[in-house]
């Protein structure tokens, strides 16, 4: 190639390099207004994946739902002990013995483009849920007969029987949406919603540019915020896919917070570092290992004791967790305190006494090989979770021990979320994400008509069946603890689960800019709901 | 040559062709269910039947092929499942990064590793010669996250000379905009250039070696030709066919590549776009993403063919 060609090639490569730059910054880069800009108060969030869904009457995942819970008000929001509070609903009743739930909305809820939020707004996203059955909160609206709106702040709601945790679950999980702008879309179950956003929450959505950020503006009609308005006049969210290196970002001070919570491995990596805070917050989820009762063994309850009984929760926290979790007992997690069976008592761990256990149940070993004959389980866990892949392993050793030979088959998640939802297992070793009212979480798991799907165990007991329903249908709040604490008390008996542990949870932010966040439980909303984030203010 | 190109053309599009059928039953054999993961718990059957209504995954696979297939002879890729997003828009948004990435790669890799293949054979046994040989056969077992953390610790963290993830500074313009982009560019970069350059810096010294000891190349220093002549011009000419096959081949490789090197460093391409897709099964999404990386691989081979035809006319035949 002689001089004047390699030139031109340099040439030609440098004006590709350049067009395919100019190309990459189109895409909502250089955008006027797209950022904070100079002097205004950016707090920079870390996600760990671009949004995927911009509705939010869709099924949402996590990442989607810290931008859109922002966004879009909720008839109730979850406050940092898990209860529900007020957000667009100012309370909510029973009527009719429970089969009328009545809602009262505030009337200071505006529409960034001005128009007001009324109950009109609600009922249609409701309806629109209900006709395409579009999410998970189309599940729990699944008992509604009629919605009425007597006046532009009252919403009722006709259920086919009383159903105790029914305004908690739709007023917490349903986004309110416009329904002046979503009704021009024609059929929601397609509406994108990926531009102009109108919103009512504390945040709007002003860009989207995938792969890289997400930037909210401040709505300054938000009823929640402080008097004179949020600190925080742009949120941007940036996505880093892999979590080590949004560590390194928070580090560097490329953002504030981590959206995510800190991987327990992590936690004292940040010790040393002076201005970054960690904010521990409760766990709406648990670590478990769920028995598949329609197995011929697990089918029997001694058989399901003993297998408890070879399960070293304590052990296992302290080696695997390395003490980042805490123990539980029954099926509801102590973070809901209220409904926390304290009277249970934990099964020992004891493999001895779980050998005799099964030998009661009829197991021998017959050709004295120290395992009892017949007795074959497989446990399946989902891979990408390391910490459940070694308690898998750790039980196996300790069911030995007892008599019991297990396998462990860790597996990739798409195919054990595939066989567990399809009964495809003996002995299911996962983790919960949220469940955020207990009496919702027992209904779902453990009624035999299976109405969330969720009734890993497949089990059919009339007894559970009449405690579930019975308290279901009661809405006197007492009255509705203690039979929340009966099912406790039977499930933990009968040991259709045995609970493992509840993780801690930590969020890493740079507290030598902000403070004042008002973290929620889990990592369902964690720091990043719409009230939190009005809430907090730059470190003067 | 017409009738060369318009063969290898046509092998081309067939080569397209299977790629996408492997691709759409590929995806289809995986374990798991698209719908199990719209939706984590709550889900009653009816409402999982709608969904893989609205999927199209309710009819047999065949048909499912069929429809694909002749939507995508015009031009319609099909709408994601997740995002509700025509795929061909949301990956058109992505494409012209992992360009920009792959193709800076590619070309700095071909760059710098012909001079030092040829700086390596014409001094055998020297110094650089055994460092090339070195990293050539350590680049083989390098991994691209592993290179990319540790140039995120030590660059950008410690020594603070780079950005640490992300493609661009929002807050730039005009200029100061392409600075930003280019300064975010250089960590991802040198991962792939890193990983690449070593193995086809000793192809070439092989190569190189191998055309050194022909009969032509001694009669060239024999006629007076320069050491620098000889080389450049005539041993490097017939021993960069195979490094040029080589390269051709390891775009592939270098794609693949990019998917970890986007998802460590938060570069916005379609290799992170599938990082994703592949945790939501989002089958469109994914058929269209590796169908653009097939097409991709396929048009440079077919560009690596003819540009060796060029150079070499025997090929022709």
């Amino acid at each position: 190639m002689n001089r004047g060609k390699r030139w031109s090639a340099a040439v030609v490569g440098l004006v590709a390099t350049v067009v395919l730059a100019s190309c990459a910054l189109n895409e909502g880069n250089g955008e006027p207004g797209a950022s904070g800009g100079a002097g205004a108060t950016t707090l920079r969030i870390g996600t760990t994946t671009d949004v995927a869904n911009f509705n939010p009457l869709q099924s949402l995942s996590k990442t989607d739902n810290w931008i859109l819970n922002a966004m879009y008000p909720h008839l109730l929001r979850i406050d940092g002990n898990a209860r529900k509070v007020p957000e667009l609903a100012q309370k909510y009743e029973y009527q009719d013995g429970g089969k009328k739930a009545v809602f009262t909305l505030r009337d200071d809820f505006v529409w960034s483009d001005g128009k007001p939020v009324t109950s009109a707004d609600v009922k249609y996203s409701a309806e629109m849920i209900m006709k395409h059955e579009l999410g998970n909160v189309a599940a729990k609206l699944g008992m509604v007969e009629s919605i009425d709106t007597p006046d532009d702040t009252t919403v009722t709601f006709d259920l086919e029987r009383p159903y105790a945790p029914f305004a908690e679950g739709v007023g917490f999980w349903m986004a309110i949406v416009p329904k002046h702008v979503f009704e021009k879309a024609g059929d929601v179950s397609k509406f994108a919603n990926d531009s102009e956003w109108v919103g009512a929450g504390a945040y709007i959505l002003q860009s989207a540019t995938p792969g890289q950020r997400y930037v909210m503006k401040r709505n300054d009609q938000y009823p929640y915020a402080p008097k004179g308005g949020a600190a925080v006049e742009t949120v941007e969210y940036r996505v880093y896919p892999d979590v080590n290196t949004m560590q390194l970002a928070l580090r560097n001070g490329d953002i504030d917070l981590m959206g995510t919570p800190v991987p327990a491995s992590a936690v004292a990596s940040f010790s040393g570092d002076q201005k970054i805070k960690l904010q521990e917050v409760g766990s709406l989820g648990f670590a478990h290992i769920t028995y598949n009762v329609s197995n011929k063994h697990l089918a029997k309850q001694k058989v399901r004791q003993a297998l408890s009984m070879v399960v070293d929760t304590q052990s296992i926290i302290e080696t695997v967790l390395q003490g980042e979790a805490e123990p539980m007992v029954g099926p509801i997690s102590p973070i809901f305190d209220e409904y926390d069976n304290t009277g249970l008592k934990p099964y020992p761990f004891d493999p001895a006494g779980a050998r005799k256990l099964l030998e009661e149940a009829g197991y021998a070993d017959e050709n004295g090989d120290g395992k009892l004959d017949g007795l074959n389980l497989e446990m399946v866990c989902d891979q990408s979770n390391p910490n459940l892949t070694r308690v898998a392993q750790v039980v196996r050793e300790d069911a030995a021990k007892a008599g019991v030979e297990l396998t462990a088959s860790c597996v990739e998640r798409n195919t054990f979320l595939s066989r567990t939802k399809s009964g495809d297992y003996d002995i299911d070793v996962s983790q919960w994400a949220v469940f955020d009212n207990p009496m919702d979480q027992l209904r779902s798991t453990y009624l035999s008509s299976n109405p969330g799907g969720i009734n890993y165990n497949l089990v059919k007991d009339d007894k559970l069946d009449d405690l579930i329903d019975a308290a279901a249908g009661t809405t006197e709040h007492e009255q509705l603890v203690t039979r929340v604490t009966e099912i406790d008390a039977y499930v933990h008996d009968q040991a259709l689960l045995t609970p493992l542990y509840v993780e801690k949870i930590r969020f890493a932010y740079d507290g030598s800019k902000f403070t004042g966040f008002q973290p929620s439980p889990s990592d369902l909303l964690g720091m990043v709901t719409g009230f939190s984030l009005s809430q907090v203010k730059p470190v003067t | 040559m017409v009738e060369f190109t318009v063969r290898r053309a046509l092998r081309a599009v067939l080569t397209i062709w299977i790629a996408v059928t492997v691709t759409f039953f590929l995806l289809r054999l995986l374990p798991g269910d698209p719908t199990l993961l719209v939706v984590e718990g709550d889900m009653t059957p009816e409402m999982q039947q709608a969904l893989r209504v609205q999927y199209g995954l309710d009819k047999p696979m065949l048909t499912q092929y069929w429809l694909y297939l002749t939507e995508l002879v015009q031009g319609n890729f099909g709408t994601s499942f997740r995002q509700l997003q025509p795929v061909t828009e949301i990956i058109v948004s992505r494409v012209p990064w992992t360009l920009m990435l792959a193709g800076s790669a590619f070309v700095l890799t071909i760059l710098l590793g012909i001079p030092l293949g040829v700086y390596a054979a014409a001094h055998r046994g020297r110094r650089l010669d055994r460092i090339v040989q070195m990293f050539g056969i350590t680049g083989h077992a390098l991994f691209v996250p592993s290179i990319a953390i540790l140039l995120l610790v030590v660059a950008g963290s410690w020594l603070g000379w780079f950005p640490i993830g992300g493609a661009i500074d929002p807050d730039t313009r005009g200029l100061a905009a392409y600075l930003s982009l280019f300064h975010h560019l250089a960590l991802p970069l040198i991962s792939l250039v890193i990983v690449q350059l070593g193995p086809y810096a000793l192809t070439l010294r092989t190569n190189m070696l191998e055309v050194l000891g022909e009969d032509y190349v001694k009669s060239a220093r024999g006629r007076g030709l320069s050491t620098r002549r000889t080389l450049w011009k005539h041993a490097l000419r017939n021993a960069i066919l195979p490094a040029l096959t080589l390269m051709g081949l390891q775009l592939g490789t270098l794609v693949g590549g990019a998917v970890l090197t986007e998802t460590v460093f938060a570069y916005p391409g379609v290799g992170r776009l599938i990082f994703e897709a592949v945790g939501q099964l989002d089958y469109p999404l994914l058929q269209g993403a590796f169908i653009m990386l097939a097409i991709t691989v396929v048009v440079a081979n077919l560009i690596t063919d003819v540009v060796g035809m060029l150079l070499n006319p025997r090929i022709r035949t």
